[in-house]
Parts: structure tokens; C-alpha cells; sequence
């Protein structure tokens, strides 16, 4: 029998996955048409715009990480699934929410930072690095809110 | 460290500059300076055009023959037989250049044919020669294409008319179609067919049954394809030559570099000035002497208006950091090299970032043969230098954290994923020991340039809040830490605008100043990454874990899968994480660190020197 309590905290984690892996695919593939632009015309630069294209697959992974650790807790993974109260469910839903939104709209914008980056990277392909931490500066928001995300969910007793 | 620089003057007889020149290239530390109309000795342009030839070439017999491993060694050719130049490698550039046109007209031809014959494909039933296709005395005809629900209703009134249709096959534009119309009727069958959106066919200017065009301009274009893979094949041939054109690339390249700068001259002397390290003197006046006796070398300090390139030069462990600086920027000169300082950091903060002990020491073993067996050269050498450095700092703080592939083993320190705020505060006590660093780099450069006030007014102040700060915060029960925070805020207050003449607003901007406490604030925030990455580390193995002992479960396929599965899930996390390892650790470096005290914009040295593409050379 699953409380609603329990479904809550399942909403929770669904979240966290859905909104960050969105944001993540929508980065990802921003980033990856600029890259096949630049490969057609310089087949050699694929593996700095692979860098630059991988870099907001990171969101997906943080939402991923949040989801599974509320998974964890919850006893889907050993299958013995606890019984939430409420505010329990409650808790563990709003935790899941700051990587879910911000990773969706922060792996966005780091997207089209990135596709800029590969741009950048066609022109001059040794400053690769430097469009590496511009990619980076968008996802610190993203380490942000995956932190408090983890100490929302590993604040709830159960 | 930057090291100090000094400036070559050389005068010496023209007819020596080549012998000149060719010792300096062999020797490489001397960098040439450019004069300022940029002058370039005669033959550069011949040899500009030659490269860019043997470029397009290379590639051109790299797509027919394929590259040369990248895992093979360059070969090593000796220093005068690199000088030899042979016609070998010219008349190969040439050959493969012409092939290449050849083989490149061959195809077009062959397009334009087979388009040409596609083209006409829906009139291969007419019956008639193209040539003979025009208008008599009494007739006229109209060919070209209508739109298959057209077609019956100019049928319907074709049949009025004295005019005959011929349907044909479909093209791209619709049903290919001839009229044949008594003059008399031509204006009103074009009218009609006007208005249902008629569309004239101009033929291809040939002779014959249409069909039989298409059969000519398809054997022909087979024709052309198959002359251009037999050409193709002999480039194939070639490509066991392709060693040797490599090899006239890179001297071409050489004998560029050479010419590249003139300096200055008369009718028989030349002049040329370069920036050079100052404990190198000796070798570049061994180099000039060793050419001709006749000449003369002088080093002279940097003038004040002239700015040499910046050049670092540090210790074995930090020396793979100046790559880390050099995406930065270079430092400018007079300033400081940061590398020794962020060495120490960037390992640190890389294994706190990476955080598992067994994915630390896969890297290090791995790294470690890659270091030895492919001798990566260059900035790519010294980052994967820092990367193979960064995981054995990652096998340490895996150990502190007990972090092994994912599984938690007895943690030395304490486990991140159970004592968050614990981990939290190690990552702000880390930022702030960084931070301060960084404020005490920017002193020592200020008291070093005789700006002692500077020093004391904007960094000794801020350092005697946080000292202050962290008192308060350590050591609730003294007033020390209080009074020491509000002493260094009334510094501040007094001197943050002691530029400005008017007391209030010096006053006002002094308290602005104290504004900056927010920054500090955010960048000791910022730290918090530390955590948060080690966190997807260890995670993320923690996941590839659980569902490969779940497929584990379900028996002998499930083993195999499972297997398959942690091999791919791992590797795949060990990449995505050294990628963000190595970015976010950066990025400390770059904003948190740097901008307390780094000043950007040094040029880049770069010597006149063998500097080859395909081959090394002995020297």
C-alpha cells in the first residue's frame, strides 16, 4: 500500500529527473547543431565541440543524481517502500524542485552558450577552454541548486 | 616565475643572413622582431603558394591512402637531411595537385551529363529527333511539362482545334507532353496552355532520338567516373610517397619562419632585433658565430616603452600548470606568474572534485602509461600532465571521503553523502585559505612595486576583517574578533576613496568599498561547487552500481549484461566528471583566485625555431 505521502516523494523525484533531463536535452541539442555546422566544415574539430557539447548534459546528470537519492531513501530501490506521512511527501517534493527548474532552465541557457563556444572553437581552436568555462559559468547556478537540493532531501527524516 | 627578457641587436653581412638565420632557426630562442612596415625577405610568397599547394595535397592523399596512425611515432629525420631540400617532394605536390584538378573536372563532367540525361528521361519515348523537332512552314510545335489534373481539360479542348498532343513520361515539373498545332491554331493553343501553367522544356543542344542521348550521356558519364577511379588509383599509388611529402610540408614550413622577417638593411648589411631570455644570451651568440665572423651582437635590457613577451618558467610539478595560466591568459610582464601558486590548489581542488579513490587510480595507471608511451608534447602534454597529477590527488581524497567505484570504504576524514554540512564547511575553509592567498598575492605585488600604503589600505585591511570575521565566528566569547572586523571596515571606510578630493564623497566611496564584502561573500560561495561535484562523482557510481547489481539478480545473461554495463557506466562517468573536474576547478582558479591579484595580457614567445608538423628532427 502506498501512501500519499509516499506518491508525493515519488513526484519529487520525478521532477528532479524530468525538468533537469528536459533542460539537458534541449542544451544538448542546441549545442549539437552547432557543432554538426562546424564538423561539416572541419570534420578535425570534432573532439573540442564534443567537449563544448557534453557540457550541458550536466543538468540531467545533477537531476538524475536528486531523484535517485530520494528513490534511496523512499525503498523503491531494495523494494521495501516506507510509508510517507504527508508533510514527508510534501518535504521531499519541494526538495526535488530547485535542480529540476533550475537545472531545465540553466542547461537552456548553457546550451546556447555552449553552441556560441563551438562557434568560437571553428575560429580559433585553441580557445577551446575558454569557451569550456564560459559553458561553465551558466552551470554554476545549476551546483547551486543540486546542493541545496541534497541537503533538502538528506534533511528529511524518514 | 616570469623570466627576464633582453633584446638582441644584430648586424651582420647579407650574404651571411642565410647561414645566419638557419643556425638561429636550429638553435630556437631568439624571436625576431617584426619591423614596423613588416617587411619579409624575397621569395616569401613562392614559398606561401608551395605550402598551401603541399596543404592541399596532403590532404587531398590522406582521403585516398588515409592517415598515418596517430598512435605511431613521427619519424625522426637527422637536422641536414631535413635541410636538403629534394625535388622529389615538389614534383609530388605538383603531380597530386594536377590529379586532384583531374580527378575534381572528371567528376563535374560526369554530373553535369548524368543531369543532363535525368533531365531528359521523360521524353526517352519520343520518337523523334531532337533536331528535327522545330517548326515548318505550316506547323508548330510545343513541348514541355503540364500538371497531371490539367491534362484533361487542355485534352477536352485540344480536340477543337486542329492540333495533336503527345503524352510522354512524368517529370519532376508533371507530365512531359508535345503538341503539334497548324500554324493557323498557334496563338490559341499557347493561350491555352498559358492558362493552365504550362511549363516550356529547353533541350540539352544534341542531335539524335532522345533515348539514345541517354544512353550517350550516361556511357559517358560512367566513361568519366570510371577514368576518375583509375586516377584515383594512382593516387593510391602515391601514398607510399606521402612520408616524403610530409616531409617537404614541414620544410617548407621551416623556410617560411625563415623569411617571415627582413629587418632592416642597406645595399649589403641587414639588421634584425629579437627578444630572447636573458640566460640564453650565450647560446644565440654561439649560434651567430658559429655562421660567419663577420657581424655584431648586442643584448641590451628591455627599453621602458617596449613590452618583451612573457615567458614562465617553473618547477617540475608546477611547470604543467602554466597551460592552466595560458588559457587564462598570459601574465603581463612585470607582473606575476601565477602558476606555482594555483599548482597546489588546482591538485587539491581537482581530487576534491573527482573524489573516488578507484576511478583515481584507473586514471593514474592509465595516464601514467599514456605520459610514457605517446609523449604528448606542448600545452596537450602539460594538461594531461595536470589531469594524470589531479588523479593522484584524486586517489587521496577518495581515501579521505571512502569513496571506491561508488562503494563507500571506511572513510579516513568523514563520508560527504552523510555529513553534508561537515563537507560544506571543509569546502568554505578551503575557499577562504584560497581566497586569502589570492588577496596576499595582490600585497606582495603592491609592496614589491613600493605601493606599500595600497597594500596596507585595500588588502591588509580586508585581510584583518576576516581575520576579524573568523574570530567572531570561531571564538564567540572575546570582543577581539569584533573589534579587529570593525577596525579594518573603519580602514576601509577612511581609504576605499582616497583617490577623490571632496571629503564626502571620499567618505561616501569608502563605504561603497566595503560594499566588496558581498563579493568576497559569493566567491568563498562559490567553493560549494567542491562538494556538489565530488557529489555526482560518487552518486552517479552509486546509481550504475544499484542497477548493475539489480541486473546481477536475474541470472547468467543478466551477469553478462551487468558486467558490460559497469564497465560502460563507469567509463562513462570517469569522462563526464574529468571534464567537470578539470572546468570547475579551473573556473576557481580563473574568477576566485586570479582576480584578486592576475594581471592578464602577456605576449606570447615564440622564437624562430624548427617547428614541424609531421616530422621531428634531430637536432
Amino acid at each position: 500500500m502506498i501512501s500519499l505521502g509516499t506518491s508525493l516523494a515519488l513526484a519529487g523525484a520525478a521532477s528532479a529527473a524530468i525538468l533537469a533531463g528536459i533542460g539537458s536535452a534541449v542544451g544538448v541539442g542546441i549545442a549539437g547543431q552547432a557543432g554538426a555546422g562546424v564538423v561539416s566544415e572541419d570534420p578535425d574539430k570534432f573532439g573540442n565541440v564534443l567537449l563544448l557539447q557534453a557540457l550541458p548534459g550536466t543538468q540531467g546528470i545533477y537531476g538524475l543524481l536528486i531523484a535517485f537519492i530520494i528513490v534511496l531513501n523512499i525503498g523503491v530501490v531494495d523494494g521495501n517502500m516506507k510509508e510517507l506521512t504527508l508533510y514527508q511527501g510534501w518535504s521531499l517534493f519541494i526538495a526535488g524542485l530547485p535542480i529540476g527548474i533550475v537545472g531545465l532552465l540553466s542547461a537552456i541557457y548553457q546550451g546556447k552558450v555552449c553552441a556560441a563556444g563551438i562557434y568560437m572553437a571553428a575560429k580559433r581552436p585553441e580557445e577551446t577552454a575558454k569557451g569550456l568555462i564560459f559553458g561553465a559559468m551558466v552551470e554554476t547556478y545549476a551546483v547551486l541548486a543540486l546542493l541545496i537540493s541534497f541537503i533538502m532531501v538528506n534533511g528529511v527524516k524518514l | 616565475m616570469l623570466v627576464p627578457m633582453k633584446k638582441a641587436t644584430l648586424y651582420a653581412l647579407k650574404d651571411d643572413r642565410e647561414a645566419i638565420l638557419l643556425n638561429l632557426q636550429r638553435d630556437g630562442n631568439l624571436m625576431l622582431i617584426t619591423t614596423s612596415d613588416g617587411n619579409s625577405l624575397p621569395g616569401l610568397t613562392d614559398v606561401d603558394s608551395a605550402l598551401e599547394k603541399t596543404q592541399d595535397a596532403i590532404k587531398f592523399i590522406t582521403v585516398h591512402a588515409g592517415k598515418p596512425s596517430p598512435l605511431s611515432p613521427k619519424p625522426l629525420v637527422q637536422y641536414e637531411n631535413f635541410l636538403q631540400k629534394t625535388d622529389e617532394g615538389a614534383a609530388l605536390s605538383n603531380q597530386l595537385t594536377s590529379l586532384s584538378e583531374k580527378i575534381t573536372s572528371l567528376r563535374n563532367e560526369a554530373a553535369t551529363m548524368l543531369a543532363q540525361a535525368n533531365g531528359l528521361a521523360p521524353w526517352a519515348d519520343l520518337d523523334v529527333p531532337l533536331e528535327n523537332l522545330s517548326e515548318t512552314n505550316s506547323s508548330a510545335y510545343f513541348a514541355g511539362f503540364l500538371a497531371e489534373e490539367e491534362i484533361a481539360a487542355v485534352q477536352e479542348e485540344l480536340k477543337e482545334m486542329p492540333a495533336e498532343m503527345l503524352l510522354l513520361g512524368e517529370g519532376n515539373e508533371g507530365r512531359a507532353l508535345v503538341i503539334f498545332a497548324h500554324k493557323t491554331a498557334a496563338a490559341e493553343v499557347k493561350g491555352l496552355l498559358k492558362d493552365h501553367d504550362f511549363t516550356p522544356v529547353i533541350f540539352p543542344k544534341r542531335t539524335g532520338l532522345p533515348q539514345e542521348i541517354i544512353d550517350d550521356l550516361t556511357k559517358a558519364a560512367t566513361m568519366k567516373e570510371g577514368l576518375a577511379e583509375e586516377l584515383g588509383g594512382e593516387v593510391e599509388k602515391l601514398s607510399g610517397k606521402a612520408a616524403n611529402l610530409r616531409l617537404y610540408y614541414d620544410q617548407l614550413s621551416a623556410c617560411q619562419e625563415r623569411l617571415a622577417v627582413g629587418g632592416e638593411e642597406t645595399e649589403k648589411t641587414f639588421c634584425l632585433t629579437g627578444w630572447l631570455r636573458a640566460d640564453r644570451a650565450e647560446a644565440v651568440a654561439k649560434a651567430v658565430a658559429e655562421a660567419t665572423a663577420v657581424y655584431d651582437l648586442q643584448f641590451a635590457e628591455p627599453a621602458e616603452d617596449e613590452i618583451p613577451p612573457s615567458v614562465m618558467e617553473n618547477t617540475a610539478f608546477a611547470a604543467p600548470y602554466e597551460a592552466v595560466t595560458e588559457m587564462y591568459s598570459r601574465p603581463k610582464i612585470g607582473s606575476l606568474d601565477p602558476s606555482f601558486m594555483m599548482a597546489p590548489w588546482h591538485f587539491i581542488f581537482f581530487g576534491m572534485m573527482l573524489s573516488d579513490a578507484g576511478y583515481g587510480l584507473l586514471l593514474t595507471i592509465l595516464l601514467f602509461v599514456v605520459l610514457k608511451v605517446l609523449k604528448p608534447e606542448g600545452n596537450a602534454g602539460k594538461l594531461v600532465t595536470v589531469i594524470f597529477l589531479g588523479s593522484i590527488s584524486t586517489i587521496f581524497w577518495g581515501a579521505m571521503f571512502g569513496g571506491w567505484f561508488g562503494l563507500e570504504f571506511k572513510p579516513i576524514l568523514l563520508s560527504p553523502m552523510n555529513e553534508p554540512l561537515k563537507m560544506l564547511a571543509l569546502c568554505f575553509g578551503l575557499g577562504a585559505a584560497h581566497i586569502i592567498l589570492g588577496v596576499c598575492m595582490k600585497m606582495y605585488l603592491e609592496i614589491k612595486r613600493g605601493q606599500i600604503w595600497n597594500a596596507i589600505f585595500d588588502q591588509l585591511s580586508w585581510l584583518i576583517i576576516f581575520a576579524g570575521l573568523g574570530l567572531m565566528a570561531f571564538m564567540p566569547d572575546t570582543q577581539v574578533g569584533k573589534y579587529l572586523a570593525l577596525g579594518g571596515m573603519t580602514v576601509i571606510i577612511l581609504t576605499g576613496g582616497r583617490e577623490k578630493k571632496n571629503i564626502f564623497r571620499r567618505l561616501l566611496s569608502g563605504v561603497l568599498s566595503l560594499y566588496n564584502i558581498s563579493g568576497y561573500f559569493s566567491d568563498l560561495l562559490s567553493y560549494s561547487r567542491l562538494f556538489a561535484l565530488g557529489l555526482s562523482t560518487g552518486v552517479i557510481a552509486m546509481v550504475i552500481n544499484t542497477i548493475a547489481h539489480m541486473l546481477w539478480q536475474a541470472g547468467p545473461v543478466g551477469i553478462v549484461i551487468a558486467i558490460v554495463f559497469l564497465l560502460l557506466g563507469h567509463t562513462f562517468n570517469i569522462a563526464v566528471n574529468i571534464m567537470g573536474a578539470f572546468v570547475h576547478t579551473s573556473r576557481l582558479q580563473y574568477i576566485e583566485f586570479f582576480g584578486k591579484f592576475f594581471e592578464p595580457g602577456g605576449r606570447a614567445f615564440k622564437p624562430l625555431a624548427i617547428r614541424t608538423k609531421y616530422v621531428n628532427v634531430s637536432k
